[in-house]
């Protein structure tokens, strides 16, 4: 069976990417061979959905499914966008494109020149690239031409993606790369910052730890226990551990950042509040179609 | 000042000024780890973050917050020549996650990263802090309503909670007294 996305003619993110995954559309299900993913004429993919999307589409043509993206307004649209972002460098060579890969790589030609976006980097088990925090914060730093309170955001943005990318090599466990990007939106008044993996998951590789040191908090909710992992830190390694998601809320909460977390078959958008992440519980998801790994996006509001 | 101190600093034990990641934490951490053994008359190590530009708070946590954890009681490690507060933000999410306090002095004045001390503690704390070394009885003498016993308890629960130091002294009657001394 071909599993066909056909996304709408307007600005795709992560909410608009999972209202196109909906339906009977199951990409990683039993009876999809195929599939094919559709961008027409007036589709703009950002960042947060872009990152999303790479990992969905390297898992299937890892799980040997043919993969097929057809841009109907071909390098002039958002293809063009995404090739400046780096996507075609990241994406499996099996996948078909129409009108046709691109003839050269955008990020290589462009990359960093544009202040308002850090291309999205390989987060790849087998070369750790210690300069890629940096980078990333680097760019942060050049969005804001020398604004007030910059340095402190830098140092924030620093920290999360040290962070977060650190728990990419410890415990996602997969042979697939995780990718990581950032896109400064209109002014610099707001910043997305996209993190994403295709590893077991974090509520996976966290159960079983608690199924035996902490079964009251292996009884919540994927989305009860992932607020409580962005609030205390839990790991499973036990306690000592397990900072590092919890120090990036606490940064990103010092910024009023909102927080989207996508897992295997739920997601949920967390904002801040008085004791820290809480779920904005008009926007928790579940039952979603399956996505392996664990998709995180930080948005800055710096006004 | 503290005769049994030695100044380390951070960044000779790290590849890059930038210190990312539990396995960098690690590495380092074994590194520290030989230089304390290797100098096992030193009670208080003063660790300088000179030099060291970022710590995220994992590598924060597996380098001196857990060498502080390791040698609690025996050894005390704290931070100086620090003036980013962001820095100090990282080291203080770290401490607090693994339940260790570490000091932090600048210009003289020091402060405790990660825990403080429960609200009962904090006036010994604080005594203990004015001074490079104290006994309790000095604390039950400059403290209204102390008893030795009382502030004896305080201490060395202080102590057992990593804000300290202790080592033995001979006390006046010719037993055992404690000698309570601040990190750094």
């Amino acid at each position: 069976m071909i599993c066909q996305i056909n996304f709408p003619s307007e600005w795709i993110n992560a909410s608009a990417l999972e209202k196109a995954l909906r339906g009977d559309r199951e990409p990683h299900g039993k009876n999809s061979y195929e599939v094919r993913f559709l961008f027409p004429v007036g589709c703009k993919i950002m960042v947060d959905a872009a990152v999303r999307l790479l990992s969905l589409i390297n898992q299937l043509d890892y799980c040997s499914r043919r993969v097929r993206l057809e841009f109907e307004e071909g390098e002039i649209g958002t293809m063009g966008y995404l090739n400046r972002m780096g996507f075609f460098d990241c994406l499996s060579k099996n996948v078909d494109v129409l009108p046709g890969w691109p003839t050269y790589s955008g990020a290589s030609m462009y990359g960093g020149s544009n202040t308002r976006l850090v291309e999205i980097a390989r987060i790849s088990p087998e070369a750790r690239d210690l300069t890629l925090p940096t980078r990333l914060a680097d760019a942060v730093v050049r969005s804001r031409k020398r604004r007030k309170g910059t340095r402190g955001i830098k140092w924030a943005a620093w920290t999360i993606f040290a962070e977060l990318i650190d728990n990419i090599f410890s415990h996602s466990q997969t042979p697939l790369d995780g990718y990581a990007a950032l896109q400064v939106y209109p002014k610099g008044e707001s910043i997305m910052v996209a993190v994403s993996d295709s590893g077991l998951g974090i509520m996976e590789t966290l159960r079983p730890a608690l199924a035996t040191e902490s079964p009251a908090r292996n009884r919540l909710s994927d989305i009860d226990l992932l607020v409580e992992i962005f609030r205390e830190g839990i790991s499973r390694h036990g306690t000592g551990r397990g900072c590092g998601l919890k120090g990036s809320a606490a940064k990103a909460i010092k910024y009023n950042a909102d927080l989207d977390v996508r897992l295997p078959m739920n997601r949920v958008l967390l904002v801040p509040g008085q004791e820290g992440y809480r779920p904005n519980t008009a926007y928790c998801y579940a039952n979603l179609p399956l996505v392996w790994g664990t998709h995180i996006c930080f948005t800055f509001h710096l006004a | 000042m503290n005769e049994n101190a030695v100044v380390i600093k951070l960044r000779d034990f790290m590849n890059s000024p930038e210190g990312w990641g539990r396995d960098q934490g690690r590495e380092v951490h074994r590194r520290l780890i030989d230089f304390v053994e290797a100098n096992p008359g030193v009670m208080i190590f003063k660790v300088s973050l000179e030099g060291v530009e970022r710590v995220d708070i994992s590598f924060a946590s597996e380098t001196v917050v857990e060498l502080a954890r390791r040698y609690r009681g025996s050894k005390g490690f704290c931070f100086i020549d620090i003036d980013d507060p962001d820095m100090v933000e990282n080291w203080d999410a770290a401490a607090s996650r693994k339940d260790q306090p570490i000091m932090v002095w600048e210009k003289g004045k020091g402060r405790v990263l990660g825990v403080a001390p429960s609200q009962g503690n904090l006036a010994a704390f604080k005594f203990a802090l004015g001074r490079p070394r104290t006994r309790a009885a000095e604390f039950a003498i400059a403290e209204e309503k102390m008893t030795i016993a009382n502030a004896s308890t305080k201490f060395k629960q202080l102590c057992e909670q990593g804000f300290l130091l202790r080592r033995d002294d001979v006390a006046e009657s010719g037993g055992v007294e404690y000698v309570y001394s601040r990190i750094g």
